[in-house]
C-alpha cells in the first residue's frame, strides 16, 4: 500500500502500520503540505503506480483534485486508487473519479 | 524578606502575568464555544476574548491553523515576560523552556538518525524550546557529532552527559531517550526550584512532584505489553515524586492496571484517578483526570503571591487552554458533538 | 436489404448448408450463454456499485472518526507526526491479493494482514500512550475498511471492462454473426431451391424428350412392325439393339446439367 496525503492523514495511516521503507530507501508515502510542489506529487503518484509491490494507493481527496487528470488517466485495475477524505476536507462523493464513472454508467 | 524585595525585581512581570491570567477563557466562554456550529462561529466567539485580533485576518479556518495562532500568541506572551525578567527569574523561565527543548532535540536526533535534512525540522520545533544555537545542531551529520554539539551548544548538556553516551543515541529507542532526559530535567528543575525556598519551593515541589508521578504512572501503564523491561521501566521514573521511593518500586513491578491502582490507593489525591474508571472506555480517561488535577494545582498557585511558580502555572494553564480550544474546534469541525464537553475548564 | 450482401462467400451446397446450420446453432448457444454471463456480471456489477457507493460514504465517516482519534492524541500528547514518520521501517499492515471467480472472470480481492512488530509501541510513553494505541487501532480499522473498498473498486474497474467486452461480443453475435449465418443459409436455400427447380425442369424436359423419343420409338416400331409385320419371323435380333440407343444420350445430358451450372 502507498499513501499520499496531508500530515495528519499520513500520521494516522502510518500508525496503522502501512508505512514501509524498502532497501533503496524509497518510502511508500508522501506528506503533502502547502509547500510541496505539484510536480513532486505527480512524480510520487507516477512512481507508486509503476511499482509492483503496491496494490492500493491512498490519496487525500483535495490532493487528488490537484492531479485529477493523472488519476482519470489511470484506468488499470492495479494499483487501485482510493480517494480518502482528510481532516480538514470532508469527503465529497461528487468529485471522486470512480464515483463519477458510476454516475455516468447509470446515466445520471 | 521575599515580599520585601520581590517587587523590586519581579513585581512588574508578576502583575503582567496576573493580567494575562484574567484573559484565560472562563466557563461561560467555553459554554458559548461548545454551542458553536461551525468554525466561523468559534472565530466569532473568540473575537470577544483575548484571541480576537489573531483570527481577524484569516479567511480559511482550520483547527491546525487555530492551534498555531493560539500557540503563537502564547509564545509571544512568554517571550515578553522572558525579555523583562531578571535573574534569578530569568533562569527559572529558562528552566521552563527546557522541557520543550528536550522535545526539539529529540526531534533533531530522530531526523539525524534517519539522515534527513534537519534544517527543515527547525520549523517543526516547538517555538518555546528554540534556543539560539539550535541551527548549529543541524550541521551535525551523524549521531556522534550531534551528541557533541548538544553538549557544547545547548543548556541540556548536563542531562545528556549524565544519562547518555553517544552510542546510546544510536541504539536506544528514541522514546526511552526522551523519557530519560525528561527524568533528569524534572529532577534538576525540582532541586533548582527548591533552592529558592519559601512559597516558590513549596508550590513548585507540589507541581513537579505531580508531574513526576504522572510520568511514572503513565510510563508504567503504557509499558504494559511492550518490550520495555521492568528494570528499564524503573530507570525512567523520576525520583522526586510523592510515589518515590516505595510507590515507584511497586510500579516498577506492576503487571497490570490493578496493581497500579493499589499502589496509588495510599495517596489520597491519586486514588481518585482510578475511581470508577478503567483506563479505557470510560467517558473520562486517566489522562483527562491527570489534566484536571494539574489544572487544579496550577490554579492554586495563583492564590499565593511573591513566588515564581506562578509563571510555570500560567504557562501550563495557557497550554491547557489551547488544548481546550483546539479540542472544541476539532469536535465542531468533525461533527463529534457528543464528546465536546471533554475539555477541562480552567476558571 | 443489406442482408443480401451480408453473407459468407460460400458455395451453396447441401454440405455447406448443414455446416452453416451447425454454425448458426453454435452462435445461438454462444449468444445465449454470453448473454447470461453478461447478465450475471451486470448483476454483480450493480451489487458492487451499490456497495461502493455505500462504502465510500461509510469511509467518509470512518476516516472522520479516525482523524478524530488522532485529534485526541494531539490533545494529550502533542504533535507526533514527525516521530511517527521517522520511525517507519517495515510495513506492518500489508495486503495480499486473492482471486475470486465470478462467471469466469477473475476478480482480485485484497486481504489485509498484520506482520512484524509494532514500530510505534513506545510512542507517547511519557504521556498519551494509551491514546496513541487506541488511535492506532482506530486507524487499523479504518484502513481495513479502505482495503475492502479498494477490492470493491478494483472489482468495479475489472468488471466494467469485462462487461463491456462481453456486451460487445453479445452484440456482435446478435447483430452481425447470427444475421450473417441466417443470410447465408437463406441464400443457400434459395440457391438450392433454384437448383431444384432447374433440375426439376430439366428432368421434365428430359422426360418430355424421353416421352417424345419413346413415342417416336413406338411409332417407328409400330410402323416398322406394321411394315415388317410380314417378316416377323426373321427380325428378332434387331429389336434388342434399338431401345438401347437413347440411354447414353441421357447420361450425357445429366452430366451437362452439372457442368452448366
Amino acid at each position: 500500500m502507498a499513501a499520499i496525503g496531508d500530515e495528519d492523514s499520513i500520521t494516522g495511516l502510518l500508525l496503522a502500520g502501512i508505512g514501509h521503507i524498502d532497501s533503496h530507501q524509497r518510502k511508500n508515502f508522501l506528506v503533502v503540505d502547502a509547500k510541496t510542489p505539484l510536480a513532486a506529487v505527480e512524480d510520487a503518484f507516477n512512481e507508486f503506480t509503476k511499482r509492483k509491490d503496491i496494490a492500493i494507493i491512498l490519496i487525500n481527496q483535495h490532493i487528488a483534485e490537484e492531479i485529477r487528470p493523472l488519476i482519470d488517466e489511470h484506468d488499470q485495475a492495479f494499483p487501485t486508487i482510493l480517494e480518502i477524505p482528510s481532516k480538514d476536507h470532508p469527503y465529497d462523493p461528487e468529485k471522486d473519479s470512480v464515483l463519477k464513472r458510476v454516475r455516468r454508467l447509470f446515466g445520471e | 524578606m521575599e515580599a520585601l524585595f520581590f517587587n523590586a525585581d519581579d513585581g512588574y512581570i508578576e502583575a503582567i502575568v496576573r493580567g494575562y491570567r484574567s484573559s484565560i477563557l472562563n466557563n461561560t466562554s467555553y459554554i458559548n464555544l461548545t454551542q458553536c456550529e461551525t468554525l466561523e462561529d468559534v472565530k466569532l466567539q473568540l473575537a470577544a476574548s483575548d484571541y480576537g485580533t489573531l483570527l481577524q485576518n484569516e479567511s480559511h479556518l482550520s483547527t491546525s491553523m487555530l492551534a498555531q495562532k493560539c500557540l503563537d500568541k502564547l509564545v509571544q506572551e512568554f517571550e515578553y515576560i522572558r525579555a523583562h525578567a531578571v535573574a534569578p527569574l530569568s533562569q527559572f523561565l529558562d528552566y521552563m523552556t527546557y522541557a520543550y527543548m528536550i522535545d526539539n532535540v529529540i526531534l533533531l536526533i530522530t531526523g539525524t538518525l534517519h539522515e534527513r535534512d534537519t534544517h527543515e525540522l527547525l520549523d517543526r520545533c516547538h517555538p518555546l524550546g528554540v534556543f539560539d544555537s539550535m541551527p548549529a545542531l543541524c550541521v551535525a551529520t551523524n549521531v556522534a557529532e550531534l551528541y557533541n554539539s548538544v553538549l557544547v551548544e545547548t543548556p541540556l548538556a548536563p542531562y545528556f552527559k549524565d544519562c547518555l553516551s553517544a552510542e546510546d543515541l544510536d541504539e536506544m529507542n528514541i522514546e526511552i531517550i526522551r523519557n530519560t532526559l525528561y527524568k533528569a530535567y524534572l529532577e534538576d528543575f525540582y532541586y533548582f526550584s527548591q533552592s529558592f525556598g519559601g512559597p516558590t519551593a513549596e508550590i513548585m515541589s507540589e507541581l513537579l512532584q505531580f508531574e513526576a508521578d504522572r510520568r511514572s504512572l503513565n510510563i508504567t501503564i503504557n509499558s504494559f505489553g511492550t518490550e520495555l523491561t521492568k528494570d528499564d521501566r524503573a530507570k525512567l521514573f523520576p525520583s522526586i515524586g510523592r510515589l518515590y521511593p516505595e510507590g515507584n518500586l511497586k510500579l516498577a513491578k506492576s503487571d497490570d492496571i490493578d496493581q497500579v491502582k493499589a499502589t496509588c490507593d495510599v495517596f489520597l489525591e491519586y486514588r481518585q484517578f482510578f475511581d470508577g474508571s478503567s483506563s479505557t472506555g470510560a467517558s473520562k480517561t486517566l489522562e483527562d483526570r491527570f489534566f484536571e488535577y494539574e489544572v487544579h494545582l496550577n490554579k492554586k498557585s495563583f492564590q499565593q503571591q511573591f513566588h515564581y511558580a506562578l509563571f510555570y502555572s500560567f504557562l501550563k494553564l495557557k497550554e491547557q487552554e489551547i488544548r481546550n480550544i483546539v479540542w472544541i474546534s476539532e469536535c465542531i469541525s468533525q461533527g463529534q458533538k457528543e464528546r465536546i464537553n471533554n475539555y477541562i475548564p480552567i476558571f | 436489404m443489406s442482408g443480401t450482401s451480408n453473407r459468407l462467400a460460400v458455395f451453396p451446397t447441401r454440405m455447406t448448408l448443414s455446416v452453416m446450420k451447425q454454425k448458426l446453432k453454435g452462435a445461438q448457444t454462444g449468444h445465449s450463454l454470453l448473454k447470461r454471463k453478461s447478465e450475471a456480471l451486470t448483476k454483480r456489477f450493480r451489487d458492487i456499485v451499490k456497495k461502493i457507493d455505500d462504502a465510500k460514504r461509510l469511509m467518509g465517516k470512518v476516516m472522520q472518526v479516525a482523524s478524530f482519534s488522532l485529534a485526541e492524541v494531539t490533545y494529550i500528547t502533542g504533535d507526533i507526526g514527525y516521530q511517527v514518520q521517522e520511525s517507519v521501517k517495515n510495513a506492518q499492515f500489508r495486503v495480499r491479493a486473492k482471486q475470486e471467480n465470478v462467471s469466469g472472470v477473475m476478480l482480485p480481492a485484497f486481504e489485509s494482514y498484520q506482520e512484524g512488530t509494532n514500530a510505534n509501541e513506545l510512542t507517547g510513553l511519557g504521556r498519551g500512550g494509551q491514546q496513541v494505541q487506541r488511535c492506532k487501532e482506530t486507524y487499523i480499522k479504518a484502513v481495513e475498511t479502505l482495503v475492502e473498498l479498494a477490492s470493491l473498486q478494483t472489482a468495479f474497474v475489472i468488471l466494467d471492462e469485462v462487461i463491456k467486452l462481453t456486451n460487445r461480443r453479445v452484440n456482435a453475435i446478435e447483430h452481425i454473426i447470427i444475421p450473417r449465418y441466417e443470410n447465408t443459409i437463406k441464400f443457400i436455400l434459395s440457391e438450392l431451391d433454384e437448383q431444384d427447380r432447374e433440375e426439376f425442369f430439366r428432368l421434365k424436359k428430359v422426360q418430355g424428350k424421353k416421352k417424345e423419343a419413346a413415342a417416336r420409338d413406338t411409332l417407328e416400331r409400330e410402323s416398322r412392325q406394321a411394315a415388317e409385320g410380314k417378316k416377323v419371323r426373321e427380325g428378332g435380333a434387331t429389336e434388342s439393339v434399338n431401345p438401347s440407343l437413347p440411354q447414353p444420350s441421357d447420361l450425357l445430358g445429366g452430366d451437362d446439367e452439372d457442368v452448366i451450372f
